[in-house]
């Protein structure tokens, strides 16, 4: 049930998988997205069809089977896909002959957990679970560099995991995120870093019940004008078995080292997979889920939540379509289009 | 490399643990146990010996809340079920595990694998309360468990040392299983040492001197003797007992002090408390005490199993490992089984909070040491991790393996009143394939 005040997101269309989707790019003026699943494996898929039937990208090089496909970004004028799972490896695809072009075997030491491309597509970044995140020319596939200040190790001396990294409009910064909820911002130019910010309120470590941890920053996106930056994870959690905690944001203006608002989502349990802007900075999209899912609209303005709905099924990605009323999203057995209306 | 005390090795420092108990707890913790580290002294080649000669001992790794066979033992990679985790091989061919424990793989020649446990029972309390017994209580009849029925066979009558003890710090699950003694009686339960490494009360009042408290324990002994001349009964010899092992407990404290280990040894358990409590296991292992159960909760991933999983199989795999080389070089290998499972597995079928629910129809249990085959895999499930396809193993057959590995005859039969109570249900059978 929604607690709709201004806004309705509703489901136009949906396709029903056995796998796991955990990652999505869409190539922009067509209705062609690209979706890495949890069997290891890239497909494409035209949404205008009536019932669309993702195919799989292949070819000699290919992810390893269960190797999770978590990160996908379109870059090189879109010429290229870059997928990156956790096989450690990335892989560069020719969008238009869907057939592999370039890889790099270990890209990184341990799972890779998302990539990003910039604004102007010519850089790629990848953050994986060695803690570091390695930028790479998008369309020769070279490491450019490598980003390191993350640590290793929880405070409880268990391995941490970076979970994900967003550049800013202009493509001038670069922000990391992590399971303790450590944020850095670097400035892509000089490979520095220029800011911190905390959001350890979405990691839980219990020390007693269970012992072991859960949470972290799962999403992190700039503001259009590329002052705000909002973190998306979970609240603490007081069960740890379970995602059992509202959804959580926290928004910084990351220049000044400040905490603009926490917002918490109280009818979306889980955790906030994805986050974008609306172009136009009308609203905030954040998806996610537990073991159901959510999408939730904020005002970027008053921080406050706008719209809060059940979606179909756990939502680890998501992209808005060209025309930002719509966006796309992939997750726990399914991908959706969905449409966000005024009401 | 001197790591502590040394015995010059001739035979006369060639004691049983009886003579060693009883010398060191005679003179009490002043004198040796005190500031030479006795306890320490206990790793010495000799001593070691002998007590290898003298008895079997079991620690019980319990994995509280259910570890995933799929994240361990048991991995079905590239399968819908497998997860994230690549498997590797291990030192027997043809032998794959999660990429999670590469310390464990290289041992695994030494090690023997249950693939096919099916215990049927997906609670947190009555799973593990069958675990712990390998079988359900009865309505009218409470099992003892494990560690109570090794804490009697193999505990030595005159042992100053506790014969059982737990170690149980998460709160989560606490109270799953329930340890009892049931019919056995309160001699053979367990010490739980849930709140910290060291039991309370312990140690002598400060207001007594330790001459004064052997001074107590004396006209103690010499007004008992007297009282019970002529009237020997269970209930006196108990009674005289009990104190007979609070006298010992307080003489063993260094026992419960991980801070006599050297700094390189506690360093090799690591820093986490499991890794800690590991080491104090091999401790009281070579003190005496028969059973240690030494807990790890809380492995519920309901919700982010592989990370939940990435977090506590690399401690999982650091611990056991170090375990198995410390044991085997003091020597206590071939008179220690190590044991390490839970209450059940987790589901192959992964949620949509990429966790995995409880399972008990096919999953996996691991052990090593005495009594073993090295190396031993036993048993199969399908491709998917769904069902077991070969050498189907209920927690009756597991408990009767274990008790056959220590040189307990899983058939021996105990008496509640005329009634007789066999150690597992009729029927049940060691799995006599893993066994030495």
């Amino acid at each position: 049930m929604s607690t709709t005040r201004n806004f309705q997101i509703a489901e136009e269309k949906k396709v029903s998988r056995k796998d796991i989707l955990f990652s999505l790019a869409r190539v922009p003026g067509t209705t062609t997205v690209f979706c890495g699943s949890s069997d290891g494996t890239v497909y494409h898929a035209d949404l205008a069809e009536e019932k669309p039937e993702p195919v799989a990208l292949e070819g000699e090089i290919r992810h390893r089977p269960g190797g999770y496909v978590t990160g996908l970004a379109l870059a090189d004028g879109n010429r290229r896909l870059v997928s990156g799972a956790y096989d450690a490896q990335l892989i560069w695809w020719d969008t238009e002959t869907k057939k592999p072009v370039h890889r790099v075997e270990n890209a990184h030491g341990k799972w890779i957990r998302k990539v990003v491309a910039s604004p102007d597509g010519r850089m790629i970044a990848s953050v994986a679970d060695d803690m570091v995140c390695r930028l790479w020319d998008a369309g020769t596939g070279k490491l450019v560099a490598e980003l390191q200040g993350h640590r290793i190790e929880t405070p409880q001396h268990y391995p941490s995991m970076l979970f994900t990294c967003a550049f800013s409009p202009d493509g001038a910064r670069l922000a990391t995120a992590d399971k303790t909820g450590h944020i850095i911002i670097w400035d892509v130019a000089s490979r520095k870093e220029i800011a911190v910010a905390d959001a350890s309120c979405m990691y839980t470590w219990d020390p007693k019940q269970r012992r072991h941890s859960i949470g972290g920053v799962r999403s992190l996106a700039f503001s259009p004008d590329g002052r705000t930056l909002v973190a998306g994870g979970i609240g603490q959690i007081g069960n740890i078995d379970h995602l059992g905690a509202n959804a959580r944001l926290r928004f910084f203006d990351w220049e000044k080292a400040v905490t603009l608002a926490e917002v918490e989502a109280t009818e979306s349990k889980g955790l906030v997979e994805r986050l974008a802007f609306h172009p136009g900075g009308d609203w905030l999209l954040g998806c996610g889920g537990d073991n159901g899912g959510f999408a939730i609209l904020i005002d970027p303005q008053s921080h406050k939540v706008i719209y809060e709905g059940k979606a179909t099924f756990h939502i680890h990605d998501f992209s808005l379509t060209d025309s930002p009323d719509r966006f796309i999203a992939a997750g726990h057995n399914g991908l959706v289009v969905k449409k966000i209306a005024v009401v | 490399m001197n790591h502590g005390q040394h015995f010059c090795g001739t035979s006369a420092h060639d004691i049983s643990r009886r003579v060693f108990l009883s010398q060191s707890l005679a003179v009490g913790s002043g004198a040796l146990l005190g500031t030479s580290g006795a306890v320490h002294a206990l790793d010495e080649d000799a001593l070691n010996a002998a007590l290898k000669k003298t008895g079997r001992n079991v620690i019980l790794l319990w994995l509280a809340g259910g570890a995933s066979q799929l994240e361990t033992w048991d991995p079905k990679p590239g399968r819908p079920t497998g997860g994230p985790f690549a498997s590797i091989p291990t030192s027997v061919p043809g032998v794959h595990i999660s990429e999670l424990m590469p310390k464990m793989a290289k041992r695994m020649h030494r090690t023997t694998l249950i693939r096919s446990l099916n215990t049927g029972d997906g609670g947190h309390g009555t799973g593990a309360e069958m675990m712990l017994r390998g079988r359900k209580n009865e309505a009218a009849l409470q099992y003892p468990d494990l560690g109570a029925i090794v804490a009697k066979e193999l505990g030595r009558a005159d042992s100053k040392v506790p014969g059982y003890v737990s170690f149980y710090s998460q709160t989560e699950g606490r109270g799953s299983g329930k340890l009892s003694p049931a019919f056995l009686g309160a001699r053979y339960a367990p010490m739980n040492l849930d709140d910290g490494p060291m039991p309370p009360n312990l140690s002598r009042h400060d207001a007594i001197t330790d001459l004064g408290h052997r001074d107590r324990a004396r006209l103690r002994d010499l007004l008992s003797a007297r009282f019970t001349s002529g009237r020997e009964t269970d209930t006196m010899r108990s009674h005289s007992a009990a104190y007979a092992r609070v006298h010992g407990l307080m003489s063993s404290e260094p026992l419960f002090d991980i801070e006599l280990e050297p700094q390189w040894v506690r360093d090799r358990y690591g820093p986490s408390l499991f890794g800690q409590q590991a080491l104090m296991a091999r401790r009281m292992i070579e003190a005496g005490v028969s059973f240690v159960r030494v807990s790890r909760a809380w492995w519920d991933s309901h919700g982010q199993n592989f990370e939940t999983h990435a977090e506590m199989v690399p401690e999982l795999d650091h611990v056991m490992s170090t375990l198995m080389d410390d044991l085997d070089q003091r020597g206590l290998l071939d008179s220690t089984l190590v044991v390490a499972f839970g209450e059940f597995g987790r589901t192959p079928g992964v949620n949509a909070s990429l966790g995995r629910d409880h399972f008990a129809n096919a999953w996996s249990a691991a052990m090593f040491g005495c009594g073993l085959q090295g190396g031993a895999v036993y048993g199969k499930t399908d491709d998917d991790g769904n069902t077991v396809t070969e050498d189907e193993v209920g927690a009756g057959e597991l408990f009767a393996t274990i008790l056959a590995a220590i040189g307990i005859d899983p058939d021996k039969e105990y008496h509640v009143g005329t009634r007789p109570i066999p150690l597992v249900n009729p029927g049940i059978k060691p799995i006599r394939s893993l066994l030495a």
